[in-house]
């Protein structure tokens, strides 16, 4: 291989985004430079811009600009409730059910054994020493029905228990408006397993 | 050419899975029949796939694959049986099983016998078997499995029994050895162990504590200074 070329170290960079192979990195940026130069622009504005300013809110470990984000910081939010979720992405489902009045903390992540992704790498401590404020009085678990998800919510429930919160775990089963016939077996099979008396 | 090689009705479990292309996975499979494979699930990471919810670890599955070349590619797979039911800790001991055949089992090179070793190992932590016997039993399995000749039973030099009442040494590649004075007493293993190990009876807990040294210092060689992410997690977790 020669030198990279700016050329080359731009399709590189692009590799970076999730799920950007070689081919797409190549035609991502072919399309910046070709087409959409003032897009380009824009977007190494935004990129430099956000690193710049956006940080870990210190209540709920989400991006923001401020210490405290604006969720956390709403006297409308209910402190006695908190949602353990493992992505932002994730708050933000929880979000549009408009179900949901208290406060969150994102994992940025969950327990992966096999990508060496462990409870140091998470800084259980920090949602700890968050779970510990005073205020909080349920712990609502809302990680993934992933193995994954499932080995995280086992430990935190057992960490929260020993710090005398309640825990619940949000419910799973058939989706609203589904019907069985058009289920997949393992969803079938789970909502079977954890029904409830009716 | 062999490229359009097709293999169905397979029984499978997923090992591990990485992210591949936009909306696909690389999923490391092990197949009772055909060993330990890359598959390439394509659409797996499409929001509505129906394999995404398939391909859990420790879910017993159906699969079939075509394709001859390193990476093949995943036609189907659909679930077997009951869910598999591994909660909590279990899960932590799943990927640890999951991690020692990742990184001992050669690709494509099938152990049917040890394929239902790790089925019945499943099964136990669902049932929530005590985990330290069944861990040195599918341990030892792997070891005996690939080939690394466990010798258990017999003396290494003599070839005779193996004396329950005897301290023995263990040494790598050829077997139990008496302990003489001066032997490095930190190995030590009683000959009881060896034989209960052997059996796969593992009640006495002195039998427990040391195969599990044992075992810990096998895997240790064989994983050649590879260390075992699963085992630093667990541990980690241990001190919360």
């Amino acid at each position: 291989m020669s030198h990279p070329t700016s050329l080359d170290e731009l399709i590189e960079a692009l590799r970076c985004l999730p799920g950007v192979g070689p081919k797409s990195a190549q035609r991502m940026a072919y399309h910046l430079l070709q087409r959409d130069p003032r897009g380009a622009e824009r977007l190494s504005r935004a990129v430099g811009h956000a690193l710049a300013t956006l940080r870990r809110c210190s209540r709920c470990n989400t991006f923001t600009e401020e210490e405290v984000c604006e969720r956390c910081a709403s006297p409308k939010r209910d402190p006695s409730l908190l949602c353990v979720v493992e992505m932002p992405i994730d708050l933000n489902a929880m979000e549009q059910t408009h179900a949901y009045g208290g406060l969150y903390y994102v994992l940025m992540g969950r327990l992966s054994p096999l990508d060496g992704i462990g409870p140091k790498e998470l800084d259980f401590d920090r949602l700890l020493a968050r779970v510990g404020d005073g205020a909080v009085k349920e712990v609502i678990i809302a990680t993934n029905f992933t193995n994954e998800g499932e080995a995280t919510a086992h430990y935190l429930s057992e960490l929260f228990h020993a710090r005398g919160l309640k825990v619940s775990r949000i419910a799973r089963g058939i989706p609203a408006g589904g019907e069985l016939e058009y289920s997949d077996a393992g969803t079938v099979a789970q909502a079977l397993i954890e029904r409830r008396d009716y | 050419m062999s490229g359009r090689k097709r293999v169905d009705g397979q029984r499978a479990y997923v090992l591990h899975a990485h992210p591949y292309s936009e909306s696909s996975l690389v999923v490391e499979a092990w197949t009772r029949d055909h060993g330990r494979l890359a598959l390439v699930a394509k659409g797996a990471r499409r929001p509505m796939s129906a394999l995404r919810g398939r391909l859990m670890a420790f879910q017993a599955l159906e699969m079939g694959w075509f394709g001859g070349g390193e990476v093949k590619t995943l036609a189907r797979a659909d679930w077997q049986g009951t869910p598999a039911g591994l909660r909590g800790r279990g899960l932590l001991v799943g990927y640890y099983l999951n991690e020692l055949l990742l990184k001992l089992l050669p690709r494509e090179d099938p152990h049917p016998r040890l394929f239902d070793a790790y089925a019945e190992a499943l099964a136990g932590l669902a049932a929530l078997v005590p985990e330290a016997a069944l861990l040195r039993r599918f341990e030892k399995s792997l070891l005996q499995e690939l080939g690394y000749g466990l010798t258990l039973d017999r003396e290494a030099d003599t070839g005779r029994p193996v004396d329950p009442a005897a301290t023995y040494l263990y040494v790598i590649e050829r077997g139990p050895l008496r302990m003489v004075e001066g032997d490095e007493a930190g190995d030590a293993v009683a000959g009881r162990t060896l034989l209960d190990l052997a059996a796969g009876t593992l009640e006495d807990p002195r039998s427990l504590a040391e195969s599990r040294a044992l075992m810990r210092r096998l895997l240790a060689h064989y994983l050649g200074g590879q260390a075992l992410q699963s085992r630093r997690v667990f541990m980690d977790l241990q001190e919360f």
